[in-house]
């Protein structure tokens, strides 16, 4: 993945592969950030840290998999259309309550 | 494909010409309908909501000056209909969600327990049941972050364009939408999908 950087959001730091346990809980300050990850919000150096963490933590990987997944399943979310029946009788149920006002 | 909202220029619509409020309801009753179902969850409310929206559109046209674009002003008026829709129906107090409780706490809770290696998001959703629990982790998510989550993820808003239909600064913005994705991630992971369906179910929402 490549990341370009734009923004300069505040510098955050990441837990480093060296202190990283998640049955202690290390990981927030990474969960707080993948969105901006995902998004390509966050400074080059800071993505470089993450995806250095990501390599040494599985679960981390696994996690950010998962979001991006469910990303990607909502923008896909299907939507039905309207009928030209629906349209024509909502516009009619407007006027009829605008006039009613 | 993600969807994106049209480029239309900030104008005023010509309302106060015979055709205009017609004009205004054919360009954009689709893209509100799209919105308004996908807040809903279901046909018949977002109806309601889209009917709402341009019935206040249609009251307020005087005060819109054309300073924002026409689909970003009804994206707020519908917004702000669908608050007050959920208002009247004295659902349960929304609340906040927590960065803490996102975090995985056993093995089972960091990957999606669902089939979608090898398919394309438009297959994977071909699955009824992977269809099914998508809709009911968004219908279950308090509804400012499933707001967030629709206009920035489906709708395809810049953060700053939902912090206007929000009355949201960006960082506000995207608080909401990580905090929904989060939710929605966890509910998928703890649903857990573990077949195929060969596609049998179509794709058309249910």
């Amino acid at each position: 993945m490549t990341k370009k950087k734009t923004a300069a959001p505040k510098k955050q730091s990441i837990p480093s592969s060296h202190s990283h346990r998640h049955s202690e809980g290390n990981c927030v300050d990474l969960l707080r950030q993948l969105s901006a990850y995902i998004d390509d919000e966050l400074p080059s150096d800071i993505c470089m840290e993450i995806r250095r963490h990501l390599g040494a933590c599985p679960n981390c990987e696994v996690f950010i998999a998962s979001l991006q997944h469910t990303v990607t399943l909502c923008r896909h979310r299907p939507v039905p259309q309207l009928t030209l029946a629906d349209r024509m009788n909502m516009r009619r149920a407007i006027f009829d309550a605008a006039n009613a006002r | 494909m993600r969807a994106i909202a049209p480029k239309t220029p900030p104008q005023r619509p010509a309302m106060q010409e015979p055709d205009g409020f017609d004009r205004l309801y054919r360009d954009h009753v689709d893209l509100i309908y799209r919105y308004a179902y996908r807040l809903c969850g279901e046909a018949e409310s977002a109806k309601d909501l889209v009917q709402e929206t341009f019935l206040n559109a249609y009251q307020g046209f005087k005060d819109f000056r054309g300073e924002a674009r026409v689909s970003t002003w009804l994206y707020t008026i519908a917004s702000r209909a669908c608050i007050r829709m959920r208002r009247k129906r004295k659902g349960q107090p929304e609340h906040e969600l927590s960065l803490e409780e996102f975090v995985p706490t056993s093995e089972g809770e960091f990957r999606l327990q669902i089939p979608i290696d090898g398919l394309s998001p438009e297959e994977a959703l071909q699955n009824k049941e992977l269809r099914q629990a998508l809709d009911h982790a968004i219908e279950k998510l308090p509804q400012k972050y499933r707001m967030a989550l629709v206009l920035r993820d489906m709708e395809g808003l810049s953060a700053q364009e939902v912090g206007t239909i929000m009355g949201l600064n960006e960082r506000a913005v995207k608080s909401r939408l990580h905090r929904a994705r989060l939710f929605v991630r966890r509910e998928l992971s703890a649903r857990g999908i573990t077949h195929h369906d060969d596609h049998k179910s179509g794709g058309s929402p249910s």
